[in-house]
């Protein structure tokens, strides 16, 4: 990369953290999707085991990402994908895009879209519809930080 | 938010302010950039601890053990940079997880940061990163390099103090020792010390200290399981006096100048003409025609 190029803010790499609002034990799927995304050209936190939703909201506002992707495995989805969303909400947090996936039920799947936790995709999902999804979303929240400082 | 409520949150200490203004300079282009230093310099003063040293000796670790602990001192924010990857310019920031649990007991602000393929250790933007951390109130800076531990020279030019961290049983001692590594310690962390080696590590450290005239640079072993030693390391720290003010103050003004005058030339030779007689020229030659220009260039 070259030295004091020109920028543009909203060009830089995405920047994504991955976090498990709760203890599952499963950690290999989740440097599967690290490797990934890095392989896609993005910036990804990966904060080991976030006991959490306040660890979760925090580590994305002092890192600020574009992007929290949350995976669960064990079904208890709808509540921790819930605090987060909460405690975005309850920071006025609105420029930070958050996506889920693991083991969820259809039936949970609009909820958690009502939450605003879009994606939310099963084991299994080619890491190629991911991306795009991460991508698009990261693109979404960027148009508003781009508009806030000119 | 505007840039001017974003400065009101930094000198107020808010997160998402000194997160966003990061975020900028990181990536912004160099008149936001200088919208937002202008404002925020000299309102901070820092001690900036540079932590240093090759892969896996400890760096982040120790980082997680002593911020804590400098934290009765004073406010600390951290500064930890990772490699990107050459293929796709993309990062994964690991350096985060083995300091986790301290940051939330402790509430430190701690944010990773890609160094973007930037050479030298750390980051394009990382001195513009350190001076939005002091206008929040840190009294201690602690700065992670990439761990390239070849390379990381830049260290030396941002920190008031450069810890060089390295551990036993890995040729990692011999291997600063041949890198030149050793110049750029003040202070010499021998990490793990539980493990075999550590005592004849101290040892070979101690004496090439010794024959390059560095016989007062202190070397200490730590565990950092159990933190044995880490008393003697925060003393040091906190009797260091700050230092490099001019260095710093010079190093940031030349990459100013040169960004600055790159970008206009690049812009400028990026639109020149390029019809057959001009490449079949040496590029030494049209080189030479384009610096002779400069005025030209230099004011547009
Ligand atoms: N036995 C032992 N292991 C340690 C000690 N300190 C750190 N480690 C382990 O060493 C490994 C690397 O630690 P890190 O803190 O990630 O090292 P680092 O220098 O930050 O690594 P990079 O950022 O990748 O260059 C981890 O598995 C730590 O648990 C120690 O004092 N003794
Ligand atoms: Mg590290």
């Amino acid at each position: 990369m070259e030295n004091g190029r020109n920028r543009k803010y909203t060009e830089a790499p995405i920047k994504i953290l991955l976090a498990k609002p709760a203890i599952d034990g499963h950690d290999r799927g989740i440097f599967v999707l690290a490797r990934a995304f890095r392989d896609a050209g993005m910036d990804v936190i990966y904060a080991g085991l976030l006991p959490t939703p306040e660890e979760v909201v925090d580590t994305a506002i002092n890192e600020d990402v574009d992007v929290i992707a949350l995976s669960l495995l064990n079904g208890a989805h709808l509540t921790a994908f819930k605090n987060v969303m909460d405690i975005l909400n309850k920071k006025d947090v609105h420029d930070i895009a958050v996506v889920g996936g693991g083991i969820i039920p259809d039936d949970d799947k609009p909820i958690l879209e009502k939450m605003g936790v879009t994606g939310n995709f099963g084991p299994g999902t080619p890491l190629k519809i991911i991306i795009k999804h991460v991508r698009e979303r990261a693109m979404e929240v960027r148009k508003i930080k781009e508009d806030e400082y000119k | 938010m505007s840039i001017n409520n974003l400065i009101s949150g930094i000198l107020s200490g808010d997160n998402r302010s000194i997160a966003r203004a990061i975020s900028i300079v990181e990536s912004a282009d160099i008149k936001t950039r200088e919208k937002i230093i202008k404002e925020i310099y000299n309102r901070g003063n820092a001690k900036i601890i540079g932590i240093t040293g090759p892969p896996g000796v400890g760096k982040s670790t120790i980082i997680g053990n002593i911020a804590p602990m400098l934290s009765d001192y004073g406010k600390i924010s951290i500064l930890a940079v990772d490699p990107a990857s050459p293929f796709s310019g993309g990062s994964i920031l690991g350096n985060r997880i083995r300091m986790q649990e301290t940051l939330s007991k402790k509430n430190i602000f701690m944010r990773s940061t890609s160094n973007r393929l930037y050479n030298g250790g750390l980051s394009e933007y990382s001195w513009d990163i350190i001076k939005i951390m002091e206008a929040s109130g840190s009294d201690f800076i602690i700065l992670e390099t990439v761990g390239s531990g070849q390379s990381d020279i830049d260290i030396m030019n941002i920190a008031d103090i450069t810890c060089v961290v390295l551990a036993p049983g890995l040729g990692d001692e011999i291997q600063a020792i041949k890198s030149g590594i050793m110049e750029i310690g003040d202070i010499f962390i021998v990490n793990k010390i539980d493990r075999e080696g550590s005592y004849i590590a101290i040892k070979d450290i101690r004496e090439t200290l010794n024959l390059g005239n560095k016989i007062k640079t202190p070397v200490i072993g730590i565990n950092s399981i159990n933190k044995e030693n880490y008393d003697k390391f925060l003393d040091y720290i906190i009797k260091w006096d700050k230092k490099n003010y001019k260095k710093k103050y010079i190093g940031k003004l030349k990459q100013i100048i040169i960004e600055d005058i790159y970008n206009k030339y690049s812009c400028y030779i990026d639109n020149m003409e390029y019809d057959e007689n001009t490449l079949k020229k040496d590029p030494y030659t049209v080189a030479e025609a384009i610096i002779k220009n400069m005025n030209e260039i230099i004011d547009k």
